[in-house]
């Protein structure tokens, strides 16, 4: 799990172009939208696209972006149930 | 003042204003869902020209509903487009993108830039100048007539033609969908039910000049307005500052009851919607009719502008505010008076208000006789 | 009346027509001038080529005028020119969407296929409500833009005009040539 986290913190600072971010200065319990890395509408569409390129997960409906995208730890946790590729 | 002297549409519901304006008045539209279209994966709701109608291997489909269009307007007058006082405007957010598949051949990639595709208009009919092209998202179908406006009254041209075009691609309907901003099914505006919006293709021309006195039955452009929220560049303002900014410039100090309606750019998204509704009762404006034409034509983007202006016309003309196709229920937190039935008026003045991306809102007055 | 004036090539930066040191070219360029006068304004990343030149474009000249107050304000207009639209952001998407075994539309992409972003940016940088435009002509033709500007005081609040040439083919060229216009 641990290496999933830090390779989905990679991911997630390529995808949204956190150009002068680590995967260290990401806080997987922290929140990823408001505070935290205070991402905003777009970003939440680009990781539905991100989930679906690199794991397979499709996911439909935006609004249940919300509840995974609330933290890497949260987002990890249902990549690694539900994955495809 | 500046008055239109003529007007055309070409749309799948038809390749003359009045066709177009019966099939809106009776309620139709060529909206239906495309399923493997483009090699799209997803499904989509559009209202598409017949691309086998338009077989001019010169010119792209953008390039022959152009000229089209505008060569249907110009027929209804004596102008010699020819003339260096005419000025060629063209209006569209994506022109020839469909261009940069590289399965597409037939036409070299210049033909991508914009300029170039007006120039291609512009030596068609012969006109010397070099054609300004306004890209500014969704607006950009006001934004081309304010622009006509501001030549008009600077006195350097006799005559202007505003030409709104878009035609949908891959590249446009897989943006869209990315961004899930697109309905299942035929769109809904201001809907308590709506998912979001249609997407469409179509062309529309109005041509302008300059009039020191109108007769009762002309057309004038009174002012037009372009605002930004200064808010994000994809989703709207929040409290509509942009809308409200120029709706207040173009309201002026007119009475809200001499408008007739505001035809809103109401494309059934959720915040687009509830945005127009919150900058329209900012406004003063609540009591006003409201339409939205996206359900019969999907949004027509830079087309839009132009397309929605002329039916609202054809409708002032003919004493009617069209009903909003797609609407049942009213889904917004603002109280503003939308109908899908049509309705009589006999004011003589409407509101075009459109939004875009990159936080661009824009309004225009239109008064037939012009404001009194 | 022209108050102040911006240049930026890949390889060379002017204000007010004085030569800006610099180290690097091309995008890299763009970087470099972002970190040296901006530095604190993240969202630079996500903006695709043409918007990168636009904002830093108008940071030099927002700099210069001086006093950044970042009020809200409504008679400021931003009005730009160029001769490939969104070029560089359209070939960037259709990159993402052009292999049907890989297809994957961007959204962060899409949202920059539209010239006009550009302005937008620059509104929301500086709380500008005022007019925002973006004009595509196949040419730089200073006759065309200066009349243009000209007539956007028309407009009965616009007083003041950030307007001019900003253009962008790929990540690599570009131009920008704007201008501080008062009316």
């Amino acid at each position: 799990m641990d290496e999933l986290i830090y390779t989905l913190k990679q991911q997630i600072i390529e995808a949204l172009n956190l150009e002068d971010m680590k995967p260290e200065d990401i806080d997987e319990n922290a929140s990823l939208f408001g505070e935290g890395l205070g991402l905003d509408s777009i970003d939440a569409l680009e990781l539905i696209v991100m989930m679906e390129k690199n794991y397979g997960i499709k996911l439909q409906d935006p609004a249940k972006g919300k509840e995974i995208f609330k933290s890497v730890a949260v987002m990890a946790d249902f990549i690694a149930k539900n994955r495809t590729k | 003042m500046i008055v239109c002297v003529a007007h055309n549409i070409i749309s799948p519901l038809g390749s003359t204003s009045a066709e177009n304006y019966a099939a809106v008045k009776a309620g139709m539209s060529a909206l239906r869902k495309y399923d493997g279209l483009w090699g799209l994966p997803e499904p989509f709701v559009a209202s598409l020209i017949d691309r086998n109608k338009f077989t001019d291997q010169r010119y792209t489909i953008d390039e022959q509903v152009v000229i089209a269009s505008i060569s249907k307007a110009l027929d209804q007058t004596n102008i010699d487009v020819t003339s260096s006082k005419v000025l060629f405007i063209i209006s569209t957010t994506k022109g020839n993108v469909f261009l940069l598949d590289k399965r597409e051949a037939g036409f070299p990639q210049e033909r991508v830039r914009l300029g170039m595709m007006a120039r291609q208009v512009t030596k068609h009919f012969g006109n010397p100048n070099e054609p300004i092209v306004v890209s500014n998202a969704c607006i950009s179908g006001v934004c081309a007539q304010i622009e006509a406006m501001r030549y008009l009254e600077s006195g350097e041209y006799d005559y202007v033609i505003v030409c709104g075009v878009d035609v949908q691609s891959a590249f446009i309907v897989s943006g869209f969908q990315s961004f899930k901003a697109l309905s299942p099914d035929e769109c809904k505006p201001f809907d308590a039910n709506r998912q979001g919006l249609n997407l469409g293709d179509a062309a529309a021309t109005i041509i302008y000049t300059k009039k020191d006195k109108v007769n009762d039955n002309e057309w004038v452009a009174c002012r037009g307005a372009i605002r930004n929220d200064a808010n994000h560049i994809s989703g709207p303002s929040r409290t509509g500052e942009g809308s409200l900014r120029a709706l207040r410039i173009v309201l002026g100090d007119i009475e809200p009851e001499k408008i007739a309606f505001i035809n809103a750019h109401g494309t059934a998204t959720l915040y687009n919607d509830e945005m127009e509704s919150i900058a329209i009762e900012r406004a003063g404006l609540a009591g006003v009719p409201v339409n939205s034409l996206k359900g019969y034509y999907g949004h027509t983007m830079g087309a839009a502008g132009v397309l929605e202006t002329i039916i609202s016309m054809q409708a002032v003309d003919d004493h009617n505010i069209l009903g909003t196709r797609g609407f049942e229920t009213l889904g917004v937190t603002h109280q503003i008076d939308v109908s899908n039935q049509n309705r009589a008026t006999e004011k003589r003045a409407f509101i075009k208000l459109l939004s875009g991306f990159g936080g661009c809102n824009a309004a225009l007055l239109m008064a037939k006789g012009g404001l009194q | 009346m022209i108050k102040h004036q911006v240049y930026i090539s890949p390889n060379e930066v002017k204000v007010d027509g004085k030569a800006l040191a610099h180290n690097e070219k091309g995008s890299a360029l763009l970087t470099e001038l972002y970190r040296n006068n901006i530095g604190d304004y993240p969202k630079f990343f996500k903006m695709d080529t043409l918007s990168k030149l636009g904002f830093i474009a108008s940071e030099l000249l927002l700099n210069i005028e001086g006093n950044r107050s970042f009020e809200p304000r409504e008679d400021r207009a931003v009005i730009l020119f160029n001769k490939n639209a969104s070029l560089q952001a359209d070939t960037h998407y259709q990159s993402t969407i052009q292999d049907p075994e890989h297809f994957f539309p961007s959204p962060a992409a899409f949202v920059y296929t539209l010239p006009n972003i550009v302005t937008g940016e620059i509104a929301i940088r500086n709380k500008y409500f005022g007019e925002t435009s973006f004009i595509v002509i196949d040419d730089y033709d200073e006759q065309i833009i200066m009349k243009n500007l000209d007539i956007a005081f028309q407009d009965p609040v616009t007083t003041s005009i950030i307007g001019g040439w900003v253009d962008c083919s790929d990540e690599e060229h570009f131009e920008a040539r704007i201008f501080l216009i008062e009316k």
